[in-house]
């Protein structure tokens, strides 16, 4: 008989997800409202799992001398290929000036520094500017354990290797009510009741046979976002970057990062023959946005000049090897523990999804169209358009994250109250849950396999509708077959197998809309790219997709991008609007 | 490598199976290329046992999640490679000491992040109202490099479980949790250096250290904590001596 209990419990504030969006969120919002219950509900363990950690580069702010938040929110829009929400986008900009002095000065993040002392800022592929804070190549360690410390610090409860499955309209709809957990060591359920409940439960393109995210990621937020009717925007539009480790069969560290620094630094990227090729693509040659050295890389594999592992290598062998591991350390250690000399000699490497800019529809205090629903992070679409600049990803999660916090906190004092929940809706998530319970075992990594194979092959870094209309199929068939797999054992406690069926659950639904969404934009931008369609389209008319689940059917729709601050062939940047003019 | 003997080389691996009690079962694993530690357990769990637990997360160094005990030794096991442990084509592997264990390779972590905060193991600005400006600490200055010295922790556990005095004293602060007081001490911006002084000379701290050093050699950041714990000694003891503590 299987155990369908479901244990209750009340926060005030409910955070789902401990990356730099979650954990800024808490702190916030304790700050805010020192005298609500807050509980952070993380996957993994707090601060450990997920991908603020795994952050390499750094964090974009516009305070060198001579650069200027106008200049940053321009390289932002022009890289996200005016699709951005501007006025998310310019809440970036102006939120990170902050939020890198907090990260410093109260959290205790240790940033580097110039010969000086003044703080250093490097230079990031596809900015016009060098603002890249970080702390050597492992900032996201730096910030992540910092965070970790200061929510261990305040009272703020914390429900670790606790799995969110549903989202729980309140019983008379129009609200959230709280959120179905799974505690992943004991197999329980429970119903935690919230006031507030905030998505920050990243992103991470993981269904795609090389990817660089964190192994817990897959893509539960948007996944739960769905099912509780809430729009996603911009799904079509995932990040590959494009230099992910190639190790071999079955090794999971194949796709991760292989640092974006490398290639500001200097390196080059050869081909299979040992031959420079990014400067017949692009004049920038390897500094070239991310989309474009993607698309390059993904070209020169189809032409089959490539290495053993069938990718493309990258080398910083013509440079001062003495100076590339001080600067590279971390990821000269790592690239010689997997048996490959970074600095002296040649890394076979492939491009790897990375980072899905889409996400659920949300304004710049982090409210969602769900009454007490609030997102930020990677959860969230609208911020980075068509592309993401490389240093804006963890500025996004912790500037939002930090808003969400601010908002909620008050928020909840003046407006927030518990609701009853949707009883049949949770009734409905735990029989979903429970499903694989009463099916009989089959073969999750395959089946885990296909659903990359079938995203890498026909809806990834270059498009067109046969291959998308093939993976619609394919994943249509998939989904099926997942509903009718079972796992081996009955016995639920710190059952992997039966998280991963959750996470091919998760996977194949967000999979499904970013081959729909990427069946609407019929034209190529940033990230996205028909083949059908290889020119950008109209500027002045841009329009950004947006997808919703409805009954089991994806309603895909187009919506016109608002200009609210700066139009295509315009500019904020005052010395270049002047010249323009003159 | 010709690819052409068959068969397919093998790996016996032994997990530890159940809780605090349990047993090593022996599973026969295919070897790959630049294979690790944790490809081998994923292997057993994907392909072999659906059942078996363990934990991993970023699987590239940087979590801290994925630490096991292999062949007697507390490894990272995403960053261990299987050609460097296993001379003889065996390998043993087991959850980590010193930590309650949860299921087969996972562990409860709960008292290592516990103790990290007992220690005061966290920032405190000195000077809170600074919103606008980053302190000028050049990178070669002496407190600078202090302070860099053994800031990369990833909190793995790997060095509370090899130290043998968190074995024999469960109350033991340990050495990442005195390693991130060191850190803080040395931090010129930090605005507490007497409370974490007064933290880490309890009776839990820094003078429990019996200086075995197991935490140095095994910590796979390289870093060493018994160095950062000599040095919470000394600045102890001179705190004492002034009457500051």
């Amino acid at each position: 008989m299987t155990d369908n209990t479901v244990a209750y419990r009340k926060t005030d504030i409910l955070i789902l997800g401990s990356g730099g969006a979650g954990l800024f969120a808490a702190l916030h919002a304790h700050k805010a409202a020192p005298d609500l219950d807050i509980t952070v509900a993380v996957k993994g363990l707090l601060g450990k799992c997920g991908c603020t950690r795994m952050v390499q580069g750094g964090y974009n702010v516009a305070i060198g001398t001579g650069d200027s938040v106008e200049r940053h929110f321009m390289d932002t829009v022009e890289g996200g290929k005016w699709l951005n929400d501007q006025d998310l986008a310019w809440t970036l900009i102006t939120t990170a000036i902050e939020r890198i002095h907090e990260l410093e000065n109260e959290l205790g993040c240790f940033f580097d520094r110039n010969a000086d002392g003044s703080v250093h800022l490097k230079a990031f592929a596809g900015q016009t500017y060098d603002r890249t804070v970080h702390k050597g190549d492992l900032t996201g360690i730096e910030i992540i354990n910092r965070l970790a410390e200061q929510t261990w610090a305040r009272r703020i409860d914390r429900m670790e290797e606790h799995r969110a499955i549903a989202l729980i309209p309140a019983r008379d709809g129009g609200r959230i009510s709280g959120v179905l957990l799974v505690d992943v060591r004991d197999g329980r359920f429970h119903f935690v009741q919230a006031k507030a409940v905030l998505l920050a439960a990243g992103g991470g393109p993981t269904m795609y046979r090389y990817h660089t995210p964190s192994g817990d990621k897959t893509c539960d937020g948007m996944a739960m976002a769905l099912r509780a009717g809430l729009t996603l925007r911009d799904m079509e539009m995932v990040q590959f970057h494009p230099t992910g480790l190639i190790a071999g069969r079955d090794t999971r560290i194949t796709g991760t990062i292989i640092e974006e620094g490398l290639r500001g630094a200097g390196g080059h990227l050869l081909n299979g023959n040992h031959e420079r090729f990014m400067t017949s693509y692009d004049p920038r040659g390897e500094r070239a946005t991310r989309d474009i050295v993607s698309r390059a890389m993904f070209e020169e594999m189809r032409q089959g000049r490539t290495g053993p592992n069938d990718g493309l290598f990258i080398t910083m062998r013509h440079l001062d090897r003495d100076l590339v591991r001080r600067q590279f350390k971390g990821m000269v250690e790592r690239c010689a523990d997997c048996g490959f000399d970074l600095a002296g000699g040649l890394v076979e490497v492939v491009p790897t999804a990375h980072y899905i800019m889409g996400g659920v529809v949300f304004d710049t205090s982090c409210r969602t169209s769900l009454e007490g629903l609030f997102a930020a992070g990677e959860d969230t679409g609208g911020v980075h358009g068509a592309n993401r600049l490389g240093g804006n990803g963890v500025a996004n999660s912790t500037v939002f994250g930090g808003i969400a916090g601010d908002t909620m906190g008050p928020w909840v004092e003046k407006s927030g109250a518990f609701a009853d929940p949707d009883r049949s809706a949770i009734d409905a998530a735990v029989a979903h849950g429970l499903r694989p319970f009463a099916k009989p075992r089959g073969d999750l990594l395959d089946m885990r396999e296909r659903l990359e194979d079938i995203m890498w092959d026909d809806a990834g870094i270059i498009r067109d509708p046969e291959r998308l209309h093939r993976a619609r199929e394919a994943l249509s068939g998939l989904g099926e077959e997942l509903a009718e797999t079972g796992v081996a054992t009955s016995d639920r406690a710190f059952n992997l197998t039966w998280h991963d069926w959750l996470n091919l659950d998760s996977l194949i639904l967000v999979s499904r809309v970013i081959v729909e969404a990427a069946l609407a934009r019929e034209n190529s931008r940033g990230a996205h790219f028909r083949d059908d369609f290889p020119e950008e389209g109209d500027l002045a008319t841009s329009y950004f997709t947006t997808a919703r689940l409805d009954g089991e059917r994806i309603g895909v729709g187009t919506a016109p991008v608002e200009f609210s601050r700066v139009r295509p062939g315009e500019t904020l940047i005052r010395e270049e609007a002047e010249t323009a003019a003159a | 490598m010709s690819g052409r003997e068959p068969p397919e080389p093998e790996l016996v691996v032994e997990i530890w199976r159940g809780r605090e009690s349990g047993e090593f079962v022996p599973y026969r694993v295919a070897r790959r290329e630049n294979q690790t530690v944790l490809d081998v357990v994923s292997h057993v769990q994907r392909r072999i046992d659906p059942t078996l637990s363990y934990r991993f997360a970023c699987r590239v160094g940087m979590c801290g999640s994925c630490a096991m005990t292999v062949n007697g030794i507390p490894r990272w096991t995403c960053r261990t490679r299987v050609d460097r442990v296993a001379g003889n084509g065996r390998v043993r592997i087991g959850p980590l000491r010193n930590m309650p264990v949860i299921r087969d390779l996972a562990v409860d972590m709960a008292p290592f992040f516990d103790k990290w905060q007992r220690a005061t193991g966290r920032f405190v600005p000195s000077d809170a109202d600074n919103r606008r400006t980053f302190a000028r600490v050049p990178p070669g200055s002496r407190e600078r490099q202090a302070a860099d010295a053994g800031i990369e922790c990833i909190g793995c556990g790997v060095c509370y479980a090899a130290c043998d005095v968190v074995a024999w004293n469960s109350d033991y602060l340990g050495p990442a949790a005195l390693n991130r007081v060191w850190t803080l001490v040395n931090d010129s911006r930090d605005g507490a250096r007497r409370e974490h002084l007064a933290a880490a000379a309890g009776d839990a701290g820094c003078h429990q250290c019996h200086s075995h050093q197991a935490c140095m050699s095994y910590c796979p950041k390289g870093l060493n904590p018994t160095a950062a714990i000599a040095g919470l000694k000394r600045e102890t003891v001179k705190s004492l001596l002034r009457g500051e503590l």
